[in-house]
This record gives C-alpha cells, sequence and structure tokens, in this order.
C-alpha cells in the first residue's frame, strides 16, 4: 500500500502523522502513551497485586492447575502489550479480569469439554417467573454447611456452568458489583443480575445434596 | 389520597436479599432488612443461610493463588520486553 504512494506523499503522510501525534492526547483519552518506566510502574503496581485473585480465578475457569497459569501468564502479557489502553484511575482489576475472561473463551474453552452455552432464554424465563420466589426458606441449614469441612463448596462451586460459576467468583470472592461484573463479561447488568440469582440457587441445590448425603435429614 | 406510611411500603424482601448478597444494596435498604428480619423468620434464615455460604466459599474457594516461579516467570518476561 505504502510502496504504490506517488512520490510527495511523504509530505503529507508526515503532516498526518504531526497531526495525530498532536491531537491524540487531547481528541483519544481513551488511549495514551506511557513511557517505557510507567509501563514498567504501572504494571508492577497495579496489575501484579492482583495476580492470586487472577490464579484463582483461571483456575475455577479451567479448573486445570497448568492451564490456570498459562492462561494467567498469556493475560498478563497481553495487558503489557495493550497497556496503552489502560486508563490510569480506572479499575485495573476490572481490566485485567475482562481479559482473562476473553482469553479464556478464546483460546481456552474451544479447547475443554465444557458443554455449551447456557440457554440465557431459560434464565431470563426462570426469572421473570414466579419460581423466582421459590425456596423463600430454603431446606439447607446453617449447620449443615457448618460440618462441610472438606471440599464439598469447592466441588460444588465446580460442578456448576462455568457461566454460572464465573459470576458466584466475581461476585462472592472478587467481590465485583454489578456494573463490573456487566464489563468483564459484557453482559447487560440486568443478566449479571439473573445470572446470579440462578447461580446462587444451583448452588443451594448442590449443597443440599451434599447434606443429605452427609445424614442430614429434612434438609 | 391518604400517604400510607414507610412501613406498608411495598417491601419486596427477596429482591432484598438478593440486592444485599449482590453487594448492591444501600445502606439504608440494608438497614430496612435488618429491620423486616426482626419479624420475618423465614428473611432472617434465608439471609443466614446465604451469608453462610458466602463466607464458606471466601473460606475454601480462594486457595488457588498463583505459585511463586509463575509470578517470577511474568516479571522475567516483562523486563525482557525491548523498548520499541
Amino acid at each position: 500500500m505504502i510502496k504504490s504512494l506517488p512520490a510527495g506523499s511523504d509530505f503529507l503522510f508526515i503532516i498526518c502523522l504531526k497531526k495525530l501525534l498532536l491531537l491524540k492526547p487531547m481528541e483519544e483519552p481513551l488511549s495514551q502513551q506511557y513511557s517505557e518506566t510507567e509501563k514498567h510502574r504501572i504494571f508492577h503496581t497495579e496489575f501484579m497485586p492482583h495476580i492470586n485473585s487472577m490464579h484463582n480465578f483461571a483456575y475455577r475457569l479451567t479448573l486445570d492447575a497448568d492451564d490456570a497459569s498459562d492462561l494467567v501468564q498469556d493475560t498478563y502479557l497481553k495487558a503489557y502489550r495493550f497497556i496503552d489502553s489502560f486508563q490510569q484511575g480506572t479499575n485495573a482489576k476490572a481490566w485485567l479480569f475482562r481479559i482473562l475472561k476473553n482469553s479464556f473463551i478464546n483460546d481456552y474453552r474451544k479447547k475443554s469439554k465444557e458443554p455449551s452455552k447456557v440457554d440465557y432464554q431459560e434464565v431470563e424465563t426462570y426469572y421473570n417467573s414466579d419460581d423466582v420466589n421459590r425456596q423463600i426458606t430454603p431446606d439447607l441449614r446453617v449447620e449443615a454447611l457448618q460440618d462441610m469441612i472438606g471440599d464439598e463448596i469447592s466441588n460444588a462451586l465446580n460442578s456448576l456452568d462455568v457461566d454460572f460459576r464465573t459470576v458466584i467468583i466475581l461476585c462472592d470472592l472478587e467481590g465485583f458489583k454489578y456494573d463490573e461484573m456487566a464489563k468483564i463479561l459484557d453482559i447487560p447488568i440486568g443478566t449479571v443480575r439473573s445470572r446470579l440469582h440462578r447461580a446462587r440457587n444451583l448452588l443451594k441445590e448442590k449443597l443440599t445434596d451434599y447434606a443429605r448425603k452427609m445424614g442430614y435429614k429434612n434438609t | 389520597m391518604p400517604k400510607l406510611p414507610d412501613s406498608s411500603k411495598t417491601f419486596n424482601c427477596r429482591e432484598m436479599l438478593q440486592k444485599i448478597l449482590d453487594g448492591d444494596a444501600t445502606p439504608e435498604q440494608q438497614q430496612q432488612f435488618k429491620v423486616h428480619m426482626e419479624e420475618c423468620m423465614p428473611c432472617y434464615k434465608g439471609y443466614e443461610l446465604e451469608m453462610a455460604i458466602k463466607a464458606l466459599l471466601q473460606k475454601k474457594c480462594n486457595g488457588h493463588g498463583a505459585p511463586p516461579d509463575l509470578i517470577e516467570k511474568i516479571k522475567n518476561k516483562i523486563s525482557h520486553i525491548t523498548p520499541h
């Protein structure tokens, strides 16, 4: 393309480039150019502190320690490569989680044997139906939960479909708010809410099964 | 039309419980739910159970932090990226 430009267009190109560089900080506040020193500082002080949460999230998505480490490494390298699109002062953790989730969907989910996506229409219908008020007093008892000192809760969480698992992790383990989860997952806030509701009920069903197996009657 | 007193406002406790669990309830809504729980056993039990599940999740499902060698590996790779 550049080769085919007529002689003299170099001048035009330089003008355009100058204009672009001059206008960039003013007109495109969403992307900036950090110096190498700034990049390293942001990476080490804003990104690296989230590595344990990131690894735990990756493990809960892939359910494999090695895959989780690969996914975290890929995510951090991507985050560094695209660091200019990170706005200082915004939520670095949410930004990183979003990259990790996208990498998982694009690179790992295809490989794994995860069942296909949840039927969200069904989720919405469920949420909007009277079922939402079902289980006003859940059958599960707190005492049964207190006896779950092994891997019961972890296994219950891992057994949920990955989309349900994800919202539980983001909300209950990482404390993200609806708007942050919506951005991380690229779904509307209403879907975050309904998916969380459904996920909590599914998790309770699993835990109720465990409680029964542990000998809790009428759980 | 007479104004209804606050206590008779429609109060969907299931929705409110979810808002609290999801971290979306305002301090006023949390206080309102707290008052409501004192006179509503199903809500009290529901809240206790949900909070116990949340606590169990935080205690048991948070243990897969990054291995130290991964942290070193990433730092190493970043430090070797040449400036352009």
